[in-house]
Formats: C-alpha cells, sequence, structure tokens
C-alpha cells in the first residue's frame, strides 16, 4: 500500500504535458461534484429526518467561502463533462489520436470550459458579492 | 559545458529509502544522458547501477525518467534538455515497477503482461501450395505497421497512471503488441487476445491520459492504437 501510494504521488509530478494535466484535472473535477451530490443528497435528507439541521445546512452553503467553492465547481462540472465529450469523440474516430489533435483538443476543451463558465460565475459572483460580502463590509 | 546530475539512487540492501545522489559531470551538448550516466558509473562511483546495452535506441533497455518523463538514456541529447538557466538533470527509475537498484526495475511484470496478449503469429492452417510464405499486399503489411515498431523498452506502461495504480493492467505495450497481430491479416489468434484484452485488466482501464504516446521513443501512436482495439472490441469488427 505504501508503494502505491508513493509511486502515485511520484505520478502526480510526472511531466506527461497537456494530457496528463488534462488527466488529472479529470479525475479532480469528477471527484469534486462525487463530493457536492454526496453532500448535497445528505443534507436533502435533513428535510425529513431533521428540518433544524436543514436550516443550519443552508446557512452554510450561504457562507462565502463555500459559494466560491460553488462558483469552483461549476468550472469542474463544465471541464469533466467537455473533456468526457472530447474522450467520447476520439473514441469513435481512434485516428484522432495524435499528438497534434490531442494538444489542440485540449487548448479548445480549456478554452470552451472558461466561456461557459463565465456566465455561471458572473451570476454566481453578483450573488456572492450582494448577499455576501456586501453586507460584511457593512453595505446593503 | 559542465552540467549537475542528479540520480535517485536505491540500494534495498543498504537504504531505507531512496535519496539522490548529485554529480557534477563535463559534458558537451552533443553527449546523451546515456554518456553522462556511464561517467558517473565509470569514474565517479562504481556502486551506480543502470541498465542498458545497444546504447542506441534499438534495444530499450535504458528507459528512465529524466527531467519528470520518460525517455531512453541514449536518445536524449544534453542540449535538449539542459536549460539556459538551469543545468540541473534529473534521472530516476520509471514509475510502477519495482526497483532493484538505482535506475535497475523489475521487468518481470511487464513482460508477464507481454506474454499475455500471445505476442506471436499463429495460423494452423496448411502453408501455401508452393510451400513458400504467406503473402500480403502491402495495405495489409502496412494496417499494423506501427505496432510492429515496439522495442519494449516500457516506457509507455510506466507513463501510465492506470498501470501506475494497478499493476494488474495489461498497459500499454502489451496492447500495442496484441495490435500488432489481430490487425494482421495472415494470423488467426485474433479472438483469443481479444479476449485477454476485453477483460478488467485489459484495454478498458486506458483513461486516454495520452501520456504512452509522449513517452514512446519509437513515436507509436499507442493511444491510436489501443482505441482501435476498443472499437474492435466495441463493434466485434477487424477492420
Amino acid at each position: 500500500m505504501a508503494t502505491l501510494i508513493n509511486t502515485l504521488w511520484q505520478g502526480l509530478w510526472y511531466k506527461g504535458g497537456v494530457g496528463n494535466w488534462s488527466y488529472q484535472f479529470h479525475r479532480l473535477a469528477g471527484l469534486g461534484t462525487l463530493l457536492f451530490l454526496a453532500i448535497h443528497i445528505v443534507d436533502t435528507a435533513f428535510v425529513f429526518f431533521a428540518p433544524e439541521l436543514y436550516k443550519h445546512a443552508l446557512e452554510i452553503y450561504r457562507h462565502p467561502l463555500f459559494m466560491l467553492g460553488e462558483i469552483a465547481l461549476v468550472a469542474g462540472i463544465l471541464y469533466h463533462g467537455m473533456n468526457g465529450l472530447k474522450i467520447i469523440v476520439f473514441d469513435f474516430w481512434p485516428h484522432l489520436w495524435n499528438h497534434k489533435n490531442e494538444q489542440r483538443a485540449n487548448i479548445l476543451i480549456y478554452v470552451a470550459t472558461f466561456l461557459a463558465w463565465l456566465p455561471a460565475a458572473f451570476i454566481m459572483g453578483s450573488s456572492l458579492y450582494k448577499h455576501s460580502i456586501l453586507p460584511w463590509l457593512g453595505g446593503k | 559545458m559542465k552540467i549537475k546530475l542528479k540520480i535517485k539512487r536505491f540500494n534495498p540492501e543498504k537504504d531505507s529509502k531512496p535519496w539522490w545522489g548529485e554529480y557534477e559531470v563535463d559534458v558537451e551538448p552533443t553527449d546523451r544522458v546515456l554518456d553522462a550516466l556511464h561517467q558517473v558509473k565509470w569514474f565517479q562511483d562504481g556502486t551506480f547501477n543502470l541498465r542498458r546495452s545497444c546504447a542506441h535506441g534499438v534495444c530499450g533497455s535504458d528507459a528512465v525518467r529524466i527531467n519528470g518523463q520518460n525517455k531512453l538514456a541514449c536518445k536524449v541529447l544534453m542540449q535538449d534538455i539542459v536549460k539556459k538557466d538551469d543545468d540541473t538533470v534529473t534521472v530516476e527509475p520509471i514509475l510502477g515497477l519495482k526497483v532493484i537498484k538505482d535506475l535497475i526495475v523489475d521487468m518481470e511484470p511487464f513482460f508477464a503482461h507481454y506474454r499475455s496478449v500471445m505476442p506471436f503469429f499463429v495460423n494452423d492452417e496448411p502453408a501455401p501450395a508452393d510451400g513458400r510464405e504467406r503473402l500480403q499486399s502491402i495495405v495489409d503489411r502496412e494496417r499494423y505497421d506501427q505496432g510492429t515498431k515496439c522495442i519494449l523498452c516500457a516506457a509507455c506502461t510506466t507513463s501510465c497512471p492506470s498501470f501506475w495504480s494497478n499493476e494488474e493492467y495489461v498497459g500499454p505495450a502489451a496492447v500495442v503488441q496484441a495490435h500488432r497481430f489481430i490487425f494482421d491479416s495472415r494470423d488467426r489468434a485474433a479472438a483469443e487476445r481479444l479476449e485477454v484484452l476485453n477483460q478488467q485488466r485489459g484495454v478498458w482501464r486506458c483513461r486516454t491520459a495520452f501520456n504512452c504516446t509522449n513517452a514512446c521513443p519509437r513515436e507509436i501512436p499507442i493511444t491510436q492504437l489501443i482505441g482501435e482495439i476498443k472499437q474492435t472490441l466495441a463493434t466485434g469488427e477487424i477492420k
């Protein structure tokens, strides 16, 4: 087990280029989404089993740090979905798997994810500013 | 030019964990990393161990991690890796296989996977009437040409995150070898090989990280070949 952990740790720093980064971001985004879904299922269950805890969960959701995390989560979900689509397309046409296409596709995914994330980040960021940061600064 | 060569050393008989050995080596820009490793072995520290045979990129025995990426030490020139502002070159053993000593790893699990895909020609049909070779068109020969270039250096398999996390995975090199025979129009054991690759430890463990293709010193489009095997398994058609 120690050897496996050591190998995986060293693997994190392997300089495989943009493909390796995509692989790691894909896993990270997937795990983040899974974690959020698990938390969301648990807090929704509170409505029935422990309503007072549900209110507490909502307060946590409105915490600025959690809201920032949600904005990051949207980026993760978008990236995970788009990178998944890329893999599906390449799996249908394996001859696309070459250096040039792989680099181009990954850069395209990063750009597309960023562009798709901007509106969501703006809307969620505005809410964060209005409901959390402004009251904290003493504004209305 | 002078470079600082950092080599990950480990002697299981003496060391409890790996350590970095640092050596100052005088090299020409056109020297290979292998030449620098030889300088250390021959003139600075005879206890240092590495594996190499032909030293010309054919035998595939000196695959190591150079500056964090799998390469053949005999094919990488100093001028291509030494930066102007950083004269340090790091050399580590390839990942995912047990280190025997210094840069030498136990290749047996790798070759066990290689053997599991039957990397040999199978055809029990009678030979042609003239008793000579089984002829094949140029197009048929070209279909599996990429796979014939593999030198079994393990640079691909040991750059694969799926292999790092599960050594049961057959790995890219074994898939390439299977591809070489599956798409050979003269071979008759494609079904057996595909069965091996369709198992849990088979080709579906590939997560398309593309490290294998980047690491291959023979420039084999490994991820593409793996994709072709996946497609063959999904459609049942060898084309």
